[in-house]
């Protein structure tokens, strides 16, 4: 059996995010004057930052082969809950910050308690989770907007080491690679691979299935609580309508990135480009003055593409397959 | 000798079925112990309680001095017990090395090192004299290459009890000779082996003593050397075989259905003739491709090229929808998923592909629905209290004959059936068996995918076999033997 062969159709079929952000860039470098500036490259991804360190969180569950659409609801519950907390003057900002994160653990983990007693899948115990969730917010914060944070906890999200690099893409960069060195060199990273693939295989392999899939609800409350951190600091201020909508960037962005929907497939340095896609793409339109309806409608269909690619490669894949076997 | 493994009494109930009952069997260090036994006689269901895959009610299980009342797959991992299941228990997306060392550790306490990985992967197939590579994904394997993924997934957790469950079903005659070899190699290495298997050839050539289970109960221990053939099917079925196939004559009446050059869902150039009230046998290998040829002329799966031609017109089938309209009906060969509606009772399950016949202006009419129950029930002696009984609490026989029913409901004249006796007893087959008979002397034309040799030679007037999704060649009646199926088969000619 020979070596694999090269070949480049393969090769940027499997990188698709990084094809399409090379586009994307291109695109917006020829059409927009000030796209290009160190100034705009640094505010964009410091802006975004929150969104890749909450989908680094929620590939590890979509790797494993469930999906969680509670993420935005519980962004906005996190957030006025820490909020309040720490505007009250009650609380010191960093026991508010615990707070916030083991807040979203419990979130995390109350779903996938529920999917796994009432025999069912994350994704359908959020959708009723979210409303949950969002009524919580509501309640909680009484629709108004919290401010008036301490200049510490607001240095996380605006504040520069050095007087040059966010703080915000700092935090973006280490659990960018420490997330990726998980997924892909420690047994657990690999388990969530296996979780994904076969279920069945990895449970008769000895991995404990029940314990795999409360850790990863630890890792997506935790994520998605530092990214709530990092999102409610830089904007100074917070209310319950911030935070939903992320999932939906954050989903899409991943399935752009190359995980398959079906779990098991998938790298973070993928999920990484498909972020980053989405954010050029919401601060192009901003840029080029789209009206926010059509941005929903672009999002919308870029979603389906992503999956409607997932599946296309799926089928071929299997074609494939079929005609050796025969 | 000593003995590596002892279940006592063993016993698993599920709801309605004992699919054990008080089963006892040991196993001695070094030997290759066949488990025989027909469908549904309780070899999966004991090998699933060794793994700890299921649990069980009743009994214990003893591998060397520990006892076990409730095994969970990594006790049965840790005391040295490897299973290579029907259906492989691989990771698709991950690589041949990631695979065989999956749940365990090679490297440091959290990280892997991939490197020794692959190294001790690509040992492990030298050892054996196999070049796989190590790095490739097990979905681009072929089905041999995987089976050796899996036993080279068993060998590197230093294994003493390795189960394997039919594992030459999807192996050509090559390759089945070359896991011999390999078996072998790890009884002179003493590990026992447990080698559930169909084809007694088989057990006779590998095997030292052969156990015999039957209706979920352990029915007697033989030693190979001294047991006859005759002796262990006599053992399985419960008492001297008859084989009564009924005596048939090959029609030569006119053709009612013909393929010609068909090609799509993994068959290649397939063509044949169907005559009217003949039985057209389909055999081949597990995955040549005989099931995914049946779903194409159901219009189950996508037509590439090829034509089909029914009464003499050409016809355009797409969908099972255009296939039963033109008179064709599909018995699929799993009943369960594919087949029946477990769920549900027997009246809604004969008539759901006739409802719009019985309908008036689409609304079901009560009388109409009984009346077409009641006949079949009658026609196909389908054994039920009542024509409400819910479907799930039928015997294998006559959720199968609630198959038929519907088939024949819908008036269709040429009807495939995709293994119609899997798992089901040797009374109830004898029946289906009659059952066919008599629906060819009613013109019904039948083409039958078997993977049970004697019921393909008994059964049919002519036999097509199939090998890797092509048409290896056709048998006529005279020319029937098993050494021929097989070797067309395999393609050993």
């Amino acid at each position: 059996m020979g070596k694999k062969n090269f070949n480049i159709f393969r090769v940027l079929s499997n990188n698709m995010a990084w094809v399409i952000l090379t586009l994307i860039v291109i695109f917006f470098g020829i059409f927009s004057d000030n796209f290009f500036s160190i100034r705009n490259l640094l505010n964009i991804l410091s802006q975004n930052a929150y969104l890749l360190v909450a989908a680094t969180g929620l590939t590890f569950l979509m790797m494993s082969g469930e999906m969680d659409l509670s993420v935005g609801y519980t962004m906005s519950l996190v957030g006025v809950v820490g909020a309040g907390l720490m505007v009250s003057g009650a609380v010191p900002y960093w026991l508010c910050m615990i707070i916030m994160i083991a807040l979203a653990i419990f979130i995390s983990f109350i779903n996938t308690f529920l999917a796994i007693h009432l025999k069912l899948q994350i994704l359908v115990i959020t959708i009723a989770m979210m409303t949950v969730l969002q009524g919580l917010s509501y309640i909680i914060s009484k629709s108004k907007t919290i401010t008036g944070f301490p200049v510490e906890f607001k240095f996380i999200g605006q504040g520069l080491l050095f007087h040059t690099i966010p703080i915000s893409i700092l935090i973006m960069f280490v659990v960018f690679f420490t997330m990726s060195f998980v997924l892909n060199r420690t047994y657990y990273g690999r388990y969530v691979y296996a979780l994904g693939g076969n279920k069945e295989s990895a449970r008769l392999a000895g991995i404990n299935i029940v314990k795999m899939r409360y850790s990863i609800a630890v890792i997506v409350g935790f994520f998605v609580g530092l990214a709530d951190i990092m999102l409610i600091s830089r904007l100074g201020s917070t209310q319950s309508i911030i935070g939903p909508g992320t999932e939906f960037s954050i989903i899409t962005g991943i399935f752009l990135g190359g995980v398959s929907i079906r779990g098991g497939e998938g790298k973070l340095s993928g999920v990484f480009a498909g972020i980053l896609c989405i954010a050029l793409l919401s601060n192009g339109m901003q840029l080029a003055n789209i009206n926010i309806y059509y941005q929903y409608v672009v999002r919308g269909i870029i979603m389906i593409s992503a999956i409607g690619f997932d599946v296309f490669q799926l089928n071929r894949r299997n074609a494939i397959k079929k005609i050796k076997k025969a | 000798m000593s003995k590596v493994l002892e279940l006592k009494n063993i016993t698993k109930r599920y709801p309605g079925v004992l699919a054990l009952d008080d089963v006892s069997i040991s196993l001695e260090a070094g030997e290759i112990h066949a488990l025989m036994g027909e469908n549904g006689a309780g070899k999966s269901t004991l090998i699933k309680s060794v793994a700890g895959a299921i649990n069980i009610d009743g009994g214990k299980i003893v591998i060397g001095e520990r006892e076990f009342e409730h095994m969970t797959p990594s006790d049965s991992l840790n005391n040295g017990v490897a299973v290579i299941y029907q259906e492989f228990n691989l990771i698709p997306s991950m690589s041949v090395a990631e695979n065989i060392f999956m749940g365990e550790k090679i490297g440091g306490r959290f990280v892997a090192d991939f490197k020794k990985m692959h190294k001790r992967a690509a040992e492990i197939f030298a050892q054996f004299g196999v070049d796989i590579d190590t790095h490739a994904m097990v979905e681009s394997l072929s089905t041999a290459q995987m089976q050796i993924v899996e036993i080279a997934k068993a060998l590197s957790k230093n294994v003493k009890i390795l189960f394997m469950d039919e594992p030459s079903a999807t192996l050509s005659m090559t390759e089945v000779k070359y896991m011999f070899e390999i078996i072998r190699r790890l009884k002179a290495n003493g590990v026992a082996v447990i080698y559930v298997s169909h084809p007694i050839d088989e057990v006779f050539e590998l095997c030292d003593r052969v156990s015999v289970m039957r209706d979920g109960r352990y029915i007697a221990t033989k030693n190979v050397a001294t047991t006859t053939r005759k002796e262990l099917v006599s053992l399985m079925v419960g008492r001297e075989l008859v084989e009564s196939y009924p005596a048939r004559t090959p029609p030569q009446g006119e053709v009612v259905l013909e393929v010609k050059n068909l090609t799509g869902n993994g068959v290649r150039d397939i063509s044949f003739q169907l005559r009217k009230g003949e039985i057209l046998g389909l055999g081949g290998l597990v995955g040549c491709g005989r099931t995914e040829l049946a779903k194409l002329i159901y219009g189950a799966a996508e037509l590439e090229s090829g034509q089909i031609i029914v009464d003499g017109a050409p016809v355009q089938i797409r969908t099972p929808y255009e296939a039963i309209k033109l008179g064709i009906g599909l018995i699929p060969e799993d009943r369960k998923r594919e087949g029946v509606f477990v769920d549900y009772p027997l009246d809604w399950n004969v008539v759901i592909m006739c409802l719009r016949r019985i309908a008036k202006h689409g609304v079901v009419n009560r009388k109409e629905v009984n009346a077409t129950s009641d006949r079949y029930i009658n026609e196909l002696q389908i054994s039920t209290p009542s024509v409400k009984q819910i479907v799930k609490n039928l015997s294998g026989g006559n959720q199968q004959k609630v198959v038929l029913a519907r088939v024949l409901a819908a008036q269709t004249k040429i009807i495939i059936f995709d293994e119609p006796t899997r798992g089901i007893d040797v009374g109830a087959k004898q029946e289906i068996y009659r059952l066919m008979n008599a629906l060819t002397n009613e013109e019904i034309s039948i083409i039958m995918i078997s993977s049970e040799m004697e019921e393909l030679l008994g059964m049919s007037d002519r036999i097509i076999v199939l090998h890797e999704g092509t048409q290896a060649g056709e048998l006529i009646k005279t020319d029937f033997s098993q050494i021929a199926v097989l070797e067309l088969a395999s393609a050993a000619k």
